[in-house]
């Protein structure tokens, strides 16, 4: 009986396996439930020890080559240093979640919050001084270290500047001398040229001389002292710290939002009391504008947001969201339209010159269009009914719409309808002839003929096409944030792009690596959904 | 007055200067609750044939009146069974009955559709596959499957189209009784199309051959006068049906002239009753050889294999 439980979980597992399209773990599963280990073991190693030791020299490649390669914005960042970027972003943004609790934390909690705040900095603070005296005495070990490397070569620099110039002062006299003499006629014009030209020779070895002893400074110079940039780093870090907590402090006194309606509303209760005592018109008239504009202060205060500054999480899910409104959009518009191609050869007929030219547009062109389209629509988006209704849903509220997601998602229909109308096409022209026979014998009406032969019939088409369409549209959507500053992913890389800071190349790469596996990820998911709906069992491939 | 009938029926595919004509001037009636057999080569014409009955083709020339009616469109009426099952492959057995069903009786409770399925479902015994799908049936579970449905829907006539010609001997066997029986149950007229004589003969009242195409027709009638039940296994013993199997057989023969000029003599022989060696009755012999000229010694007394 146990054997048989164990065995139903080990199917399950195999099965879930198999329709997730992970069926490379299948032998672990396997050799997990103690099924012929052996064979397990082979199949392991070959499909996948092999591929693992494949990427590990891959990833080994990168690392070694990356560091030969200067580039204006630093050295191409090693697998280190993007997953340090990773590990930063991920701190910015727990540091911004922990800076909004604080900002709404109200009474009892903000005062044992704060004294918890300020207990870690002084503590903090205490390590900092320890750590700066640290890093002043390494800098001072650093500079003597240096000055005693270089001042050899400084001492050599200057005595070859003296003798150069010596050298130079000497051949100008000569060529002056003999000058002087060609004016004479005593020398032919040949002999002044060849001095001149001999004179420039030597110049420039001098010059070369020079360099060599100067690249050498310079190489010392740039030399990189470990135990000193160690400490640097340390000192940052803690600085860091130090300066996240001071601004935590702020968030939980004056910019604390309970604080902050408090004062708003003693000042309401002040000019409350000043409109009552207040005696003549005028006075009444300035007071009461006073109590009200309190009041409307006061409301406005209670409801304030904190205003986070964009995390990658963020963007991640603002990115996600936009690509899959587009597609929603793109899936809305090509299945019905598909399957009316697919139905009646006049409307296929009249629809392949639209698909046929506007397929093959590239995604900029219509990021730009949508653009002018969608800006027409909404003249002034803060104050437009549509943009504050989506401000006030739950979820949808904190990503921000605005007309940059609009015209975002709209190219991204725009470029992912096409897959997926021309495969709902295909799905629905070429159903079985016999299934169409049935459907006549059947007398089917048209209601039932499509949803009971033609559309579970293309069915698994449908969402091969949709799946494609997903992939375009996030490849698509990453283009068009980066291009249109529509916060999201692509913006995530364009901005640091712009910035150039020391970690900005390692962002864009670890970015990189967030929208390939997002990708993956969302191809996965609509592998799984195709697998669920065809009926024929077929394989389907990476 | 004959029930089902083929009048003066023509068909042809493609355009006027490369047209072919598939069948000319096709006549057949079909008497009510008849079980007609139609035997062809494969190319012959024979699933075109079975969709003009079926309306699922029109006749270029001619008609084909049911009961006195032009058939005009398909209708569930008209119950085809298709060669390759047709079986909707998103739907389970019960499910592609039930379909068919919903047509027929629009005004059916929940209760009383799953009963008329299950009821045809069993009468092909393949109710302990109510709920796969045809993807997890074999070839002979899809036939029978194909069939239920066919039958679910009480068509006044039922036109199968080869539907035995994707099985195997045994499956083939098992469902040829099981149409035989259920036609016995549930009398109605049957056109059955088939390449197979000796089904033909086995299962019909009477087998019409269809000549070579292109421009086939319906030849003259073989008229089956064999008692029933007919029992496959003394059949073969059976002088009556030996002789009109081999008269079709013949006929059929003699159609394909291709045919007839290659191996004429082969064919038409009747084969000879073979009686097989018992080679258990050679002793066990630890030495190869001596064992093998035991063997060589009990084949050549018997050079010939008849009795």
């Amino acid at each position: 009986m146990a054997e048989k439980t164990a065995d139903k979980i080990k199917y399950r597992i195999l099965k879930f396996l198999d329709v997730t399209g992970f069926a490379v773990f299948d032998p672990i599963v396997r050799l997990a439930f103690r099924e012929e280990p052996k064979k397990q073991m082979e199949a392991i190693s070959k499909y996948l020890i092999i591929p693992i030791i494949f990427v590990t020299l891959c990833v080994g490649l990168w690392w070694k080559v990356a560091p030969n390669h200067k580039t204006k914005s630093g050295e191409v960042p090693t697998p280190d240093v993007v997953m340090e970027s990773a590990r930063i972003n991920h701190t910015f943004s727990v540091r911004e979640k922990y800076k909004e609790s604080d900002f709404l934390l109200v009474g009892e909690a903000r005062l044992q919050a704060l004294a918890d705040v300020e207990a870690e900095m002084a503590s903090q603070e205490l390590i900092l001084s320890v750590l700066d005296a640290k890093l002043q005495k390494e800098e001072a070990a650093y500079k003597t270290q240096l000055d005693s490397r270089l001042a050899p070569l400084l001492n050599e620099m200057d005595a070859l500047r003296a003798k150069n110039k010596e050298t130079a002062g000497a051949h100008k006299m000569e060529i002056a001398e003999l000058a002087v003499q060609f004016e004479a006629k005593q020398v032919s014009g040949d002999d002044l040229l060849a001095l001149i030209r001999a004179e420039n020779a030597d110049k420039d070895a001098r010059r070369d001389m020079e360099t060599i002893v100067k690249d050498k400074i310079k190489a010392i110079r740039s030399e990189k002292y470990k135990s000193l940039e160690a400490v640097r780093l340390e000192v940052n870090a803690v600085a860091d710290n130090v300066q996240f907590l001071k601004k935590r402090v702020d968030f939980l006194t004056s910019a604390n939002r309970s604080l902050k309606v408090g004062g708003a509303i003693e000042k309401f209760e002040a000019s409350q009391q000043a409109f009552a005592a207040a005696k003549t018109a005028k006075a009444a008239i300035t007071q009461a504008k006073h109590v009200i504009r309190n009041e409307a202060s006061i409301e406005r205060l209670e409801e304030q947001k904190y205003a986070s500054a964009m995390t990658v999480y963020m963007q991640i899910k603002r990115s996600l969201f936009t690509v899959f409104v587009g597609f929603i959009i793109a899936a809305v518009i090509a299945i019905p339209v598909g399957i009316l191609c697919g139905l009646n050869r006049i409307a296929m007929a009249c629809l392949t010159p639209l698909i046929s030219i506007f397929k093959p547009v590239s995604p900029v062109v219509w990021l730009l269009i949508f653009q002018i389209v969608v800006g027409a629509f909404f003249p002034d988006p803060g104050s437009h009914p549509f943009f504050l209704f989506f401000d006030r849903l739950p979820w949808v509220g904190q990503l921000g719409i605005n007309p940059a997601l609009i015209f975002s998602a709209c190219t991204v229909a725009m470029c992912a309808v096409w897959p997926a109308l021309v495969n709902t096409a295909l799905g629905v022209a070429s159903i079985d002839k016999d299934h169409i026979n049935v459907a006549r014998v059947l007398k089917l009406g048209f209601f039932d003929r499509l949803t009971k032969i033609i559309i579970p019939s293309a069915l698994p088409l449908v969402f091969a096409g949709l799946r494609i369409s997903l992939g375009v549209g996030w490849m698509v959507l990453i283009a068009a944030e980066a291009l249109s500053s529509s916060d999201g992913l692509g913006k995530f890389v364009w901005d640091e792009y712009q910035n150039g800071s020391s970690y900005s190349f390692a962002n864009i790469l670890y970015a990189c690596f967030v929208v390939g596996g997002i990708g993956f990820l969302l191809d996965r998911m609509m592998i799984v959904l195709q697998r669920f709906v065809s009926f024929d069992e077929a394989n389907t491939s990476l | 007055m004959s029930y089902l009938e083929i009048d003066n029926a023509s068909i042809g595919f493609g355009p006027n200067n490369n047209r072919t004509e598939v069948l000319t001037d096709v006549n057949l009636s079909v008497n009510e609750n008849e079980f007609v057999a139609i035997v062809g080569f494969s190319g012959a014409g024979k699933s075109t044939l079975i969709s003009l009955l079926a309306g699922l083709v029109q006749p270029d020339k001619g008609e084909i009146r049911i009961g006195g009616n032009v058939i005009k469109e398909p209708s569930p009426r008209l119950g085809i069974m298709f060669q390759n099952y047709s079986l909707l492959p998103w739907l389970t057995v019960s499910q592609n009955v039930a379909l068919a069903v919903k047509q027929v009786f629009p005004k059916y409770s929940k209760a009383e559709l799953q009963e008329h399925v299950e009821k045809y479902v069993g009468m092909v015994s393949l109710l302990p596959a109510l709920d796969k799908t045809p993807a997890e049936l074999s070839g002979g579970m899809r036939q029978r499957a194909s069939l239920a449905r066919t039958l679910a829907m009480q068509p006044e006539v039922l036109l199968l189209d080869e539907p035995l010609s994707a099985l195997d001997a045994l499956t083939r066997a098992v469902i040829q009784d099981e149409i035989i029986r259920i036609w016995e149950d549930d009398k109605r007229t049957i056109v059955m199309i088939t390449n197979d004589v000796d089904e033909a003969v086995l299962m019909a009242d009477r087998i019409v051959p269809l000549t070579m195409g292109p421009s086939a027709t319906l030849d003259h009638a073989f008229p089956v006068n064999l008692p029933r039940p007919r029992n496959r296994t003394t059949l073969n013993t059976n002088r009556d049906f030996r002789r009109l199997r081999n008269d079709i057989s013949k006929y059929m023969v003699n159609l394909n002239e291709e045919a007839k000029a290659l191996n004429t003599t082969e064919v038409v022989v009747d084969l000879p009753d073979l009686m097989p060696l018992d080679f258990t009755t050679v002793p066990y012999m630890p030495a190869k050889r001596r064992r093998r000229q035991q063997l060589a010694k009990i084949l050549d007394r018997e050079t010939t294999f008849f009795n």
